[in-house]
């Protein structure tokens, strides 16, 4: 057996395929199909669900990007505030994670000034099980509990530590949104 | 093609009945052709097949336990769930088609259920001269085609399997579509109220003799499901003396240690057969009692020594890009013992025409492996074999199209099948482009790799590398 989904192989490497010298359909590595249905499937669990502090939508008229809103956390720097994201999610969804971004400035360790997220379940440890509803958990989490170690945005880890200056500046950068 | 009444009919009639035991953590659909993990989790086998990771061990999406080894479909839970909800496992395998006869690989295909006891037959390579695979490349040529062609072997399909289908459900459409019949509203109705009537019925009960252990053929208790997709109670197992669980039905050796109980499996048995269940506890535990062996045991074993054994220590992931390094075959797999991707020595198979194609590892191949594919390949004994000529160069650039579809090489691919589907020309452009980035990517990663003799993790360098944008 090898890869289904390989688009280089389909192109250049199949035996079988060139053995046969006839026309090939064009290369189509995705199942678009399937993944609306599994979104379609993941907004109705969310919509369904009512968590607090967190809700997604898809944009008008396209399913394979969605806005996001988070709120802060109770208990953390972050209380009181709501931030907008977007997720665009890949044709080979959900085996591959979807792009998350923060689309509301966010003073955060993990979070630069173009609102990319540093956060390894969106990256190396992607699961095919995690879903929109998680991602934005994890994110909500992510929010009170940053990664010191490796910072997107050094000053806010620098001043993660003085959490009183620290929530005078997210309030101070959220009004100026 | 808009979908056809028949679709949209059986797309929602279906789904709020399914219990969430049996709703794959993937797709969140009805499990199709179930595979339970060495974790106990279960997923369908293209969820499965697609959640592997190419270049390294893979991950239980749920639990996140590592495994090395594609496991067998599960054929218990296959039958016990198309007894349970005849309509939706039927949409679900009319998807699962359409899906397949558009990457042109196709799932393995059982013969039907034998009836009460539980002598399901061994998965079966067919000979049928219709099959999709074979004749694919002339059928894909004409226009429409496929659509009939998928309930023509739909309607045929369950013609093989009448277990939990009445005779009248099959007939309207095998008559009509084989002749080629251009009538598809009039036909669409028909099904329709051939499918409603079907609904109507109550499904088939399950009865102990769906869901027995392959070795005492007592109703299960604490089932587990090996590699090869057979299911035994957890005590119907003795720890062998070299630690590795055969199975006692089809041979094949279990790779990663002992496996975990099938939990939804259980809590379902419970629930449908109290009683049994109960009498199945008492005798366990009588027995237990009397070898002084409590059945707790068992759980240790299976979640300290059993769970994370693999025979492929997870070093030799890391390690490969070294000289000294095992040879790793990216993105291909074992079709008998599973193993994905293949450590070692790899054999492919020159005969086999399917797209899959089929490739055996090198203990398989030296075992005279008569297993059939992990899909539906058409493999006889006959067939030779090559040994698959392997230069770290290659593997790498395979594993740097697979691994980057999407941050990396997604300006070239996507636009291969998305953008111009038509244009072969701009494909070639395309993929010459990807090349030469790959090679510089490789040769970067390469360099590091000499510099820092730490095991890196080959793909974070080369993520980090070829997309610094992440």
């Amino acid at each position: 057996m090898t890869t289904v989904n390989n688009s280089y192989q389909d192109n250049n490497n199949n035996p079988a395929v060139a053995a046969t010298k006839q026309p090939l359909p064009p290369a189509k590595s995705v199942d678009t199909q399937s993944v609306l249905k599994r979104l379609q499937s993941e907004l109705m669990a969310l919509m369904m669900s009512g968590d607090g502090g967190i809700s997604a939508f898809p944009e008008e008229d396209n399913i394979f990007c969605w806005k996001g809103t988070i709120n802060g956390s109770k208990d953390t720097v972050f209380e009181g505030t709501e931030y907008k994201l977007s997720l665009s999610f890949p044709t080979d969804y959900p085996f591959k994670p979807p792009k998350v971004k923060f689309e509301t400035g966010c003073f955060h360790p993990n979070v630069d000034v173009y609102g990319n997220i540093c956060l390894d379940i969106l990256q190396d440890k992607w699961s095919s099980a995690y879903d929109v509803r998680t991602i934005l958990l994890s994110i909500q989490s992510l929010l009170g509990e940053p990664n010191i170690s490796s910072p997107l945005n050094t000053q806010a880890a620098a001043l993660w530590s003085n959490q009183e200056e620290y929530r005078k500046m997210v309030m101070k950068l959220y009004k100026a949104v | 093609m808009p979908p056809s009444m028949e679709d949209q009919f059986l797309d929602g009639a279906d789904s709020d009945e399914i219990s969430r035991s049996f709703t794959c953590c993937v797709c969140l659909d009805l499990l199709y052709k179930p595979i339970v993990l060495a974790c106990g989790h279960i997923s369908c086998f293209w969820c499965v097949h697609y959640s592997m990771d190419g270049a390294h061990e893979s991950h239980c999406p749920i639990c996140r336990n590592p495994y090395s080894h594609f496991p067998t479909i599960c054929q218990m839970l296959h039958f016990m769930l198309l007894k349970m909800y005849p309509v939706a496992y039927k949409r679900r395998e009319k998807q699962t088609l359409e899906r397949e006869e558009e990457t042109r690989c196709f799932s393995p295909r059982f013969d039907a259920y034998g009836g009460g006891s539980h002598t399901y037959k061994k998965l079966k390579i067919e000979a049928d001269p219709a099959d999709p695979s074979i004749t694919v490349f002339e059928f894909k040529l004409c226009p429409d085609s496929s659509s009939n062609r998928v309930k023509k072997h739909f309607a045929d399909l369950m013609q093989r399997q009448p277990v939990s289908l009445p005779q009248d459900f099959v007939i309207p459409i095998s008559k009509q579509t084989s002749g080629g019949n251009p009538q598809g509203a009039t036909l669409a109705d028909e099904e329709n109220v051939v499918l409603k009537n079907n609904l109507d019925q109550t499904c088939e009960q399950l009865s102990i003799a769906d869901v027995q252990c392959t070795a005492c053929k007592q109703l299960l208790f604490r089932p587990v499901v090996l590699n090869c997709g057979h299911v035994y109670c957890e005590t119907c197992f003795n720890i062998p003396v070299d630690e590795r669980f055969r199975c006692k039905v089809c041979q094949v050796l279990h790779p990663s240690g002992f496996p975990k109980v099938c939990l939804e499996l259980d809590n379902f048995l419970e629930e449908q057969f109290p009683e049994e269940y109960a009498l199945r506890r008492e005798a366990v535990q009588l027995k237990a009692v009397h070898l002084h062996d409590a059945p707790s045991t068992w759980s240790k074993n299976s979640g300290i020594q059993g769970f994370k054994w693999s025979s492929v220590p997870k070093e030799e992931y890391s390690t490969w890009l070294r000289d000294n390094g095992p040879k790793i075959h990216p993105c291909a797999g074992c079709d008998s013992c599973g193993m994905y991707p293949i450590v070692g020595d790899r054999y492919r198979c020159k005969d086999c025409k399917e797209k899959i194609g089929f490739d055996l590892c090198g203990d398989c191949y030296n075992t005279n492996s008569k297993l059939p594919g992990r899909f539906n390949q058409q493999h006889t004994p006959e067939h030779k074999f090559e040994l698959v000529n392997w230069k770290l160069k290659q593997e790498m650039m395979r594993l740097m199209v697979e691994q980057l579809g999407d941050g990396f090489a997604a300006p070239y691919f996507s636009g291969i099948s998305l953008e111009q589907p038509g244009d072969p020309t701009a494909a070639f452009v395309s993929l010459d482009d990807a090349e030469e980035t790959a090679e510089n990517a490789a040769a970067i990663v390469l360099d590091d790799d000499a510099e820092e003799t730490a095991e890196n993790d080959v793909n974070g360098l080369a993520a980090s590398d070829a997309a610094p944008e992440l």
